[in-house]
């Protein structure tokens, strides 16, 4: 595969995006690509990996309290934030994930709710003191400006979140193209044959453990830093489902599937409550209507067309043309 | 009848080997040995314990009792990514590959964990695989699908092949071509083939273990006894 090739579906992608930017308003255009973050990590799970998780406001919550924590009590940088909310979320990960990927199915989507419930009391109840509880943390004049983009700033914050959207896509690409990507797909598929080839299953999952929930706290730390603000209601069991159902709404396991659920998700959100106050029953058909169209999500249902598509303008063969 | 054998010169043995899942036993002080370069087969009906006598050896399933060695070291209790790692490779019966991936990826994923690269060794016995690595292999016939088992397994230059029943639903013409390579392979490596076509079998078996009711009840060595009609009465 050539490198253009390579390059040319992620770049085509993000500047759909950057054009859509133009005519959707900034919060809304943040408020997508810091959810698609969020849900790339759940897509990757469950697409790739074959694990189903209701428990990524966990992660997501590991990710936004370590950066609230930061910038509330100890600085102002919001890259340094940042970062911090990374760190969370790998160590976090590293914690939680041997014990977790060892289990199977509905236990492991279980366990993670469970996990997401734990979470939500502690910083709710428990550590209330240090978290001020439902009144959360407020630290959006703490912040100091930063230099080359000013992330205090919600323009420039979106310029940073899509650059860093941008560079977890690629990565996420790359990974698809390895034999790491392979070794997720084939312990989906039938992890006891990958053990036959001598491969470790657990060390592949806990790795896919690690790096979704990861992306999934670094959403979390982007949040905390575009809010300013971050209380238990990011880890409420209640919006437990969401990532899931955008997962499935886009696509599980596609690269672009995440974005395109994130934008109908977050469309039906803003745009169709605006019209209908229970916009949750829209959504609920739409999956409905999808599930009985085959499965795939919109994004896992339009890919092959295009390829096709792709394939009649170039004059290849659908396989060749990728994302 | 339990292990036998000299262990002088011995690729395999198990010795007084006991398996049962949970309450059920299924192989009762079972012995068997395998000579570098040998392809030894193991015959019997359905449910006579055959396949899971390769799983055991494999990794997969831990003995109650009994022991497993390879070139000397100890086999019971190794994970069955350690034991793959070790040279022993294990082809099942189901034929199911990594179906979202494709030929080419399959390859890959058994030359990245044996760090051996070299395709080359796979074409010649496969050049079919060549014209197919573009493909998902979930699109494979059932023919295609064995050559992508085999030729994955001899990457790495595996000391000794655990085969389940790699003819069961084959056309004829993959059934002798199969034999042909397996009879090729032992020149490398050996073999433990898992068999009931016993023509196929039997024209490439250097031992031939006849397997009931999860008991070894003949272990047949000679030359000329190697043949369908010996080993029917077993089945």
């Amino acid at each position: 595969m050539s490198l253009v090739r390579w390059w040319s579906g992620l770049v085509l992608a993000f500047a759909l995006l950057a054009v859509l930017r133009i005519y959707l308003p900034l919060p809304f255009a943040i408020e997508i690509i810091i959810f698609s973050i969020y849900t790339l990590g759940c897509s990757f799970l469950l697409g790739r990996v074959g694990f189903i998780s209701f428990g990524q406001p966990a992660y997501l919550a590991i990710g936004a309290y370590a950066t609230a924590f930061y910038l509330f009590y100890f600085g102002n940088n919001p890259y340094i934030g940042i970062l911090i909310g990374v760190a969370a979320g790998i160590v976090g990960s590293f914690l939680i994930g041997p014990l977790l990927v060892r289990l199977r199915g509905d236990y492991f989507a279980l366990v993670n709710l469970a996990l997401a419930v734990i979470i939500y009391y502690l910083m709710q109840k428990v550590l209330a003191d240090i978290t001020h509880g439902d009144n959360g943390l407020w630290y959006l004049t703490n912040m100091s400006s930063t230099p080359v983009l000013d992330l205090t700033r919600p323009d420039q914050f979106f310029i940073f979140a899509f650059v860093v959207a941008f560079a977890i896509w690629a990565f996420f690409k790359y990974l698809d193209d390895t034999i790491y990507g392979a070794c997720c797909l084939a312990v989906k598929v039938n992890e006891d044959k990958l053990r036959f080839l001598g491969y470790d299953n657990f060390k592949v999952r806990l790795t896919a453990f690690v790096i979704a929930n990861t992306t999934t706290a670094l959403a979390g730390a982007l949040y905390a830093v575009y809010l300013g603000f971050v209380s238990p209601e990011i880890t409420s069991p209640a919006r437990a489902a969401d990532p899931v159902v955008v997962t499935i709404l886009g696509g599980a396991g596609t690269l672009y599937g995440p974005i395109v659920g994130a934008i109908v998700y977050t469309g039906m959100k803003d745009v169709v409550s605006k019209v209908i106050g229970n916009w949750e029953l829209i959504v609920g058909f739409t999956l409905v209507f999808i599930m009985l169209a085959g499965e795939k999500g919109i994004w896992g249902s339009l890919e092959p067309r295009l390829d096709r598509l792709m394939a009649r303008v170039t004059g290849k063969r659908s396989d060749e043309v990728g994302q | 009848m339990s292990g036998n054998g000299s262990s002088l010169g011995n690729l395999l043995e198990v010795s007084g080997l006991n398996v049962a899942y949970g309450e059920s036993k299924v192989l009762f002080d079972v012995g068997i040995t395998v000579k570098p370069g040998q392809v030894v087969a193991c015959v019997g009906r359905n449910g006579a314990g055959k396949s899971t006598l390769l799983k055991t050896i494999a990794g997969f399933i831990k003995p109650s009792s009994g022991t497993v060695t390879a070139d000397g070291a100890n086999l019971v209790g190794l994970t069955a990514y350690v034991v793959a790692g070790m040279g022993i490779k294990y082809i099942p019966q189901d034929k199911k590959v990594f179906s979202d991936l494709t030929v080419q990826e399959n390859l890959e994923l058994g030359s990245y964990a044996s760090k051996d690269y070299e395709w080359d060794k796979v074409y010649d016995y496969f050049p079919k695989l060549k014209t197919l690595l573009d493909r998902k292999a979930g699109y494979l016939s059932g023919g295609e699908r064995q050559m992508l088992m085999v030729g994955r397994a001899i990457l790495g230059h595996p000391k000794l092949l655990l085969v389940d029943e790699p003819t069961e639903g084959l056309a004829p013409s993959i059934v002798s071509h199969l034999k042909d390579v397996f009879g090729e392979l032992k020149k490398k490596t050996a073999l433990v083939i898992v068999e009931q076509n016993l023509p196929m079998i039997c024209a490439i078996a250097d031992k031939i273990y006849a397997v009931s009711e999860g008991h070894i009840m003949a272990e047949i060595t000679e030359r000329d006894q190697i043949k369908p009609e010996v080993c029917e009465k077993y089945l």
